[in-house]
C-alpha cells in the first residue's frame, strides 16, 4: 500500500509537504503579526487616552499645555512641545489635573438670607439680580451699577460684559483686577508708542545677551520664562542677567548683578542710568533723530532739555536714596546700552507703584535712547500677571476709560465709531469714564454704586487696604460669580453664582506676548455651575438687552469680536479664527488675514504687516510715527518711611500659590509647600527688634494693623519686609496702602510704611 | 600586542549570527528533502571520524535545525539586540532616530539630551542610560514596545513625527539625580514627590524637551532636513 502511494507521487516535494511548509510559514507569520497586533492593542497609552491642547489657568506666561483625558476625567497635564514654552510648565501648571476636582465647589446659586445663604434656582437668583439692577438703574441711573471683572475671564466674557454695560446699560463702570496689576504698563506703553501691548515677544529671550529684570521675580512667578533665560545663558555664556529687586529672591540669587534697591526709589535709578547713558555718549543719536520725540508730558522738548533734566539724577546724587552704589549704577547703565541686545522684563514691582506709569515710561525710554529695541533680543517686555489681562481686558477695552481696541471713552469720535460698530444709536455710550477699581469701591462706600457684578476675582482679599473696601462691599448689592462659596468676596455677596472653571468652559486667553490661544471645553462644570458668559447673556436678556447681546456662545462672540478687530487699523486680528486656534499653538496679533502667521515683533518692517511701506521701523501708533521718551520727575512714595513707620512692607507672590489661593490653596501639595502666610523680616532688622523666626509680630501701617508669624531671612533688604497675599487667614492687604498712580489709578501694593513689633505672648 | 586587530564582541556576535542564520537555512532546506525511507533505511553515513546510521543522522539534523540552531540564534539575537542596541550607533541605525542623535551631538542645543552630552554627564551609551527600559533590565512593557517599534519600522507603518507611546519613566532620571544635593535642594521636588515617584507627573514638565520637538521632526519643517541627515 505504502509502496503504491509512494510510486504514484512525483519526485521532489509532495503537495502535502508544500502545504505543510506553507502552513508552518503561515503560522509563524500569523504569530508574528498576531503578536504585533496584540501589542498595538495592549500596550498601555500611558497616563491618558486622548490629549487636547489648552492653556494654563494661572499666570501671564500663558503656557501652552496638553491636557490628557481618560474616561472623561483629566488625568495628566503636560507642557506642549509645540507651544512657545517648548514643553516647560511650572509646578502649578503640572498640578492642573486637580483643578476639575477641586473640593468645595459651588454648585448651586445662593441668595443671602441674614448672615447665611440659601440655595436657589438659576431663575430665582438671576431673577433677583435682574430685578435689583433694574431698580437701581431706574432710581439712581446707570452709573449706580458696575461690573468688576478679571484678567482671568475669557476674552469672550470680558468683551460681552463690556458691551452690555457700556452700550446696553450705558455706564462705563466696567473695571477689573487688571487695574491692580497692569494699567501702569498699559498707560506706559500707550504714552510711549501710542498703542498698548509689548512690541517684542518671548522669542527675544533667545537672542538677548543682557537681561534687565526689574520688579520681577520670574524664578518664582513666571518660571518657564526664567527657564528660558537660563537656557539662553547655557547656550550663550557671557549673557548677563541684572536683577533690580529689594529682595534677594530666587531670581536675584541666579543673576549676575543684583541691585537691592529701596522700594519706591527706582525712578531715580532709571533716570540715573539715562543720565549716564547721555553723559557717556552711549546714546544712539541716529535712532533718536529718526524715531524718537522727547516730551515733558505736556509739550515736545529737545534732547538737550532731556539731558539737563537728567543732571539732577546723576548717580552720585541719587545712589544713597536708592540704596546702592553709584559704581553699580554706572556699570548697569553701560551694560544696558552697550550689550548687543538688551531685553528688559518687569512686572508688579514696576507697575504697582504711585509712579508706576512714569517708571514704565522710563524703562521704555532707556530702550529708545540706546536703540535697544526693534531687533531680536532687544526689547522692553512687560510681563503680564494674569492669564488673560492682555487679551481679555486691555484689548477688549474692559476698563473704565476704554473702549475696544485702544479706543477711549473720552474721545467722541471713538464713542461714535463704537456705537456704529455695535449698531447702537449715537450718544448711547456715556462720555464719562467710569470708576476705576479703587474709585469703584469708594463709590460703593459712598452709596453711589448700589449694585455690582463681580466675576472671577476676589477683591475682598486682593484690594489694598481691604478693611475699608470690605465695609464698602457690604453696602452694595454684590453679585458674585465664583467657583467656591467661601472666598473672602463670596462671603460678602448678596447673590452667589456658581461658575465654571478652566476647561469646563470655552474661550480665548491672550497672554504677555500678544498671543491668543484657545481653551476648549473638555468637561462639564459640576452641579449647576455655568460659564460666566452664560451668566452675562442671561443678565443681558433680563435687562432687556437681548438685541444687543446677540452672540450667545463663545464661538459666536469670538466671531463678532474678531470681525470687530478687522475694523481697527492697528489691533487687527481678523486672521485669528477659532479654526486656526484649534490647530495652532496660538497666534500673535496683529494678524490681519487668515494666511498671516501673526506678528512676533511690532513696528518692524518684515515682521509687522502694519508698518508703512518704505520704513524699517515705524511707531505707527503715534501721529508723528515717533516713540516718545518722557522727562519724568521723581517723587518719593506717599508711603516713604517715617519715624512712626520706619519700615517698608512690600507684597508679592510665591511659586506654589496663585493670587488669593482660591484654587491653589485647595491643592494639598501646593498648600503645604507654601505654608501659611507670614512676614519675611530681614535678619538685621529682626535682631534689632528682638524677633526670631516663629514669633508673632504686629505690623502696623497708617491704614490698619495685623498680627502674623515672622520668618527671619536674608531675603528682603534691611528696612524691608515681605509678605505674600495668598492666605485668607493672613490678610496682609489690611495694612497695604491704597495710594494710586494718578495716571493709571493702579494702587501701590509695593510700598507701605509700617511699624513692626513683637506681639506680646 | 597581537599582529592583527582584535575584533570587538559586537563584530564576533554579528558574524556568529550570520553564520547561524545561513547554517539554519541550509539545514532546513536539507531537511525538506528528507523522505521517509531515509529515516528507516539502515544506510550508514560517515561524518569525518564518526559513522552514524541514516535514521540517527537525520534525527540529529532535525535536532540541530529545529532546536539547536534556533536556540543559538535566539541567544545570539538576545545578546545582539538587547546589548548591541545599548550603543548610540545602534539607535542611530533607524533613520527616524537621526534627529535625536544629531541634536544630542549639537553643541548649541539646549535639549536635555544635548545638555547631558555636552557636559559629559554620561560617559557612553547615552541613549541607553536614559532609556534603560530598552535593556535587559527594563520593564516588560518596554520590551513589547521595542518589538512593536521594530514591526512598525520594517513595515514603514510609522507616522512622522514619531512620538513616545505610553510615557517616559521618571526612574530613568531619578536613578542618577535623586539624592544629589542639586535635586534635594529644590523644594518643588519634595512638594510633588509622590507624583514624581509614581510617574503621575513627568520630570519633563519643568525641565523641558529631551529631544527635538515633534514640530521640528515633522517632514517639511524648517529643521527637518538638518535633523534627518545621517549622524557623523
Amino acid at each position: 500500500m505504502a509502496e503504491l502511494e509512494r510510486a504514484s507521487q512525483p519526485e521532489g516535494h509532495t503537495r502535502r509537504e508544500v502545504l505543510q511548509t506553507l502552513g508552518v510559514l503561515g503560522a509563524t507569520g500569523a504569530a508574528a503579526f498576531g503578536t504585533w497586533g496584540a501589542l498595538e492593542a495592549l500596550v498601555p497609552a500611558g497616563t491618558a487616552e486622548a490629549w487636547h491642547r489648552s492653556v494654563c489657568r494661572y499666570c501671564g506666561t500663558g503656557c501652552t499645555i496638553q491636557v490628557g483625558l481618560r474616561g472623561g476625567k483629566v488625568t495628566d497635564v503636560r507642557g506642549d512641545p509645540a507651544g512657545h514654552n517648548r514643553g516647560v510648565i511650572c509646578i502649578k501648571g503640572a498640578t492642573l489635573v486637580d483643578l476639575p476636582v477641586l473640593p468645595g465647589r459651588l454648585t448651586r446659586p445662593m441668595i443671602r438670607r441674614g448672615d447665611g445663604f440659601v440655595e436657589a434656582s438659576w431663575d430665582e437668583a438671576m431673577g433677583l439680580v435682574g430685578e435689583r439692577f433694574q431698580q437701581v438703574i431706574a432710581s439712581d441711573g446707570p452709573d449706580a451699577v458696575a461690573f468688576y471683572g478679571s484678567g482671568q475671564l475669557f476674552t469672550e466674557e470680558s468683551y460681552t460684559a463690556n458691551k452690555l454695560f457700556k452700550a446696553g446699560i450705558r455706564t462705563n463702570n466696567v473695571d477689573g483686577n487688571p487695574r491692580l496689576c497692569m494699567t501702569s504698563a498699559a498707560f506706559g506703553y500707550v504714552q510711549t508708542y501710542g498703542k498698548d501691548e509689548p512690541p517684542g515677544c518671548y522669542e527675544d529671550i533667545d537672542h538677548a545677551d543682557c537681561f534687565f529684570l526689574m520688579g520681577a521675580n520670574p524664578f518664582d512667578c513666571h518660571p518657564p520664562l526664567f527657564e528660558r533665560i537660563h537656557q539662553r545663558r547655557r547656550s550663550h555664556p557671557g549673557t548677563t542677567v541684572i536683577c533690580v529687586d529689594p529682595r534677594r529672591t530666587g531670581t536675584a540669587k541666579r543673576s549676575d548683578i543684583h541691585l537691592p534697591v529701596i522700594p519706591g526709589t527706582d525712578l531715580l535709578l532709571l533716570n540715573a542710568m539715562a543720565q549716564v547713558i547721555c553723559e557717556e555718549r552711549l546714546v544712539d543719536d541716529a535712532f533718536l533723530v529718526e524715531h524718537v520725540r522727547f516730551s515733558d508730558g505736556k509739550v515736545t522738548v529737545r534732547f538737550e532739555q532731556f539731558r539737563r533734566f537728567l543732571d539732577d539724577y546723576a548717580p552720585e546724587k541719587v545712589a544713597d536714596l536708592v540704596g546702592i552704589s553709584a559704581h553699580d549704577i554706572r556699570r548697569v547703565a553701560f551694560l544696558f546700552a552697550r550689550s548687543t541686545a538688551t531685553m528688559s522684563l518687569w512686572t508688579m514691582g514696576v507697575n504697582q507703584r504711585a509712579q508706576g506709569t512714569f517708571v514704565n515710561n522710563m524703562l521704555n525710554g532707556l530702550h529708545l535712547i540706546t536703540s535697544q529695541i526693534c531687533r531680536p533680543g532687544a526689547t522692553p517686555l512687560s510681563l503680564t500677571g494674569q492669564c488673560n489681562a492682555c487679551g481679555g481686558v486691555r484689548d477688549t477695552g474692559a476698563l473704565a476709560h476704554l473702549l475696544p481696541h485702544g479706543r477711549l471713552v473720552a474721545k467722541e469720535e471713538d464713542r461714535r465709531e463704537m456705537e456704529r460698530l455695535w449698531g447702537v444709536p449715537p450718544g448711547t455710550i456715556s462720555p464719562r469714564p467710569g470708576y476705576d477699581a479703587i474709585s469703584l469701591f469708594r463709590a460703593m462706600e459712598e452709596g453711589k454704586v448700589k449694585a455690582a457684578l463681580v466675576m472671577c476675582t476676589n477683591p475682598a482679599q486682593s484690594l489694598p487696604n481691604i478693611a475699608r473696601y470690605r465695609e464698602a462691599m457690604k453696602k452694595c448689592f454684590l453679585v458674585v460669580s465664583e467657583i467656591v462659596p467661601d472666598s473672602e468676596t463670596a462671603k460678602l455677596a448678596q447673590v452667589l453664582l456658581p461658575a465654571a472653571l478652566w476647561v469646563e468652559k470655552q474661550g480665548v486667553y491672550g497672554q504677555t506676548e500678544r498671543r491668543y490661544q484657545l481653551v476648549e471645553k473638555l468637561l462639564d462644570p459640576p452641579g449647576e455651575a455655568r460659564s460666566d458668559l452664560q451668566i452675562l447673556v442671561d443678565l443681558a436678556i433680563r435687562l432687556g438687552h437681548g438685541d444687543l447681546i446677540r452672540a450667545r456662545t463663545a464661538e459666536a462672540v469670538w466671531e463678532e469680536y474678531r470681525q470687530l478687530s478687522g475694523q481697527s487699523k492697528y489691533y487687527n486680528f481678523a486672521g485669528i479664527t477659532y479654526g486656526r486656534l484649534r490647530t495652532l499653538p496660538g497666534l500673535q496679533w496683529p494678524c490681519p488675514t487668515e494666511s498671516s502667521l501673526g506678528t512676533a515683533r511690532r513696528y518692524v518692517a518684515g515682521d509687522d504687516a502694519l508698518v508703512s511701506p518704505g520704513r524699517k521701523i515705524d511707531f505707527y501708533g503715534q501721529p508723528d510715527r515717533r516713540a516718545v521718551v518722557y522727562l519724568r520727575p521723581y517723587q518719593p512714595s506717599p508711603e516713604a518711611p517715617t519715624k512712626e513707620f520706619p519700615y517698608i512692607l512690600t507684597t508679592g507672590r510665591v511659586l506654589e500659590q496663585w493670587h488669593t489661593g482660591t484654587m491653589t490653596g485647595r491643592i494639598p501639595e501646593l498648600a503645604k509647600a507654601a505654608g501659611r502666610g507670614h512676614f519675611e523680616i530681614n535678619e538685621q532688622d529682626a535682631y534689632g527688634l528682638g524677633i526670631k523666626t516663629g514669633d508673632t509680630v504686629r505690623v502696623r501701617s497708617r491704614f490698619n494693623a495685623m498680627t502674623g508669624t515672622a520668618v527671619v531671612t536674608s531675603g528682603p533688604r534691611q528696612g524691608v519686609l515681605f509678605a505674600a497675599f495668598f492666605d485668607a487667614a493672613f490678610l496682609v492687604n489690611l495694612t497695604v496702602s491704597d495710594a494710586v498712580d494718578p495716571i493709571s489709578r493702579e494702587p501701590e501694593f509695593k510700598v507701605t510704611a509700617v511699624a513692626i513689633e513683637k506681639a506680646s505672648a | 600586542m597581537l599582529p592583527f586587530a582584535v575584533p570587538s564582541i559586537e563584530s564576533v556576535v554579528k558574524a556568529l549570527g550570520v553564520i547561524l542564520g545561513i547554517l539554519g537555512i541550509l539545514l532546513c532546506l536539507r531537511i525538506l528533502r528528507v523522505r521517509p525511507p531515509d529515516l528507516t533505511s539502515a544506510r550508514l553515513i560517515r561524518l569525518g571520524i564518526v559513522t552514524v546510521p541514516s535514521a540517527a543522522f537525520f534525527k540529529l539534523l532535525a535536532f540541530a535545525a529545529l532546536i539547536l540552531i534556533p536556540a543559538a540564534a535566539v541567544a545570539v539575537a538576545n545578546y545582539h539586540v538587547f546589548e548591541g542596541v545599548e550603543n548610540v550607533e545602534g539607535c542611530a541605525s533607524c533613520h527616524v532616530m537621526h534627529p535625536m542623535v544629531n541634536d544630542m551631538h549639537d553643541a548649541g542645543s539646549n535639549t536635555l539630551a544635548a545638555r547631558h552630552y555636552r557636559r559629559r554627564w554620561i560617559a557612553d551609551r547615552q541613549c541607553y542610560q536614559c532609556h534603560t527600559d530598552y535593556g535587559l533590565s527594563g520593564t516588560l512593557n518596554a520590551k513589547m514596545e521595542g518589538y512593536r517599534h521594530l514591526a512598525r519600522y520594517v513595515t514603514r507603518t510609522y507616522p512622522e513625527p514619531i512620538r513616545l507611546r505610553g510615557h517616559y519613566l521618571n526612574q530613568n532620571c531619578l536613578k542618577c539625580h535623586k539624592a544629589t544635593a542639586g535635586f534635594e535642594n529644590v523644594q518643588s521636588h519634595h512638594t510633588v514627590w509622590d507624583r514624581l515617584s509614581t510617574n503621575q507627573m513627568t520630570c519633563l514638565n519643568c525641565h523641558g524637551l529631551a529631544h527635538p520637538s515633534p514640530g521640528d521632526r515633522t517632514p517639511g519643517s524648517r529643521e527637518y532636513a538638518r535633523l534627518m541627515r545621517a549622524p557623523e
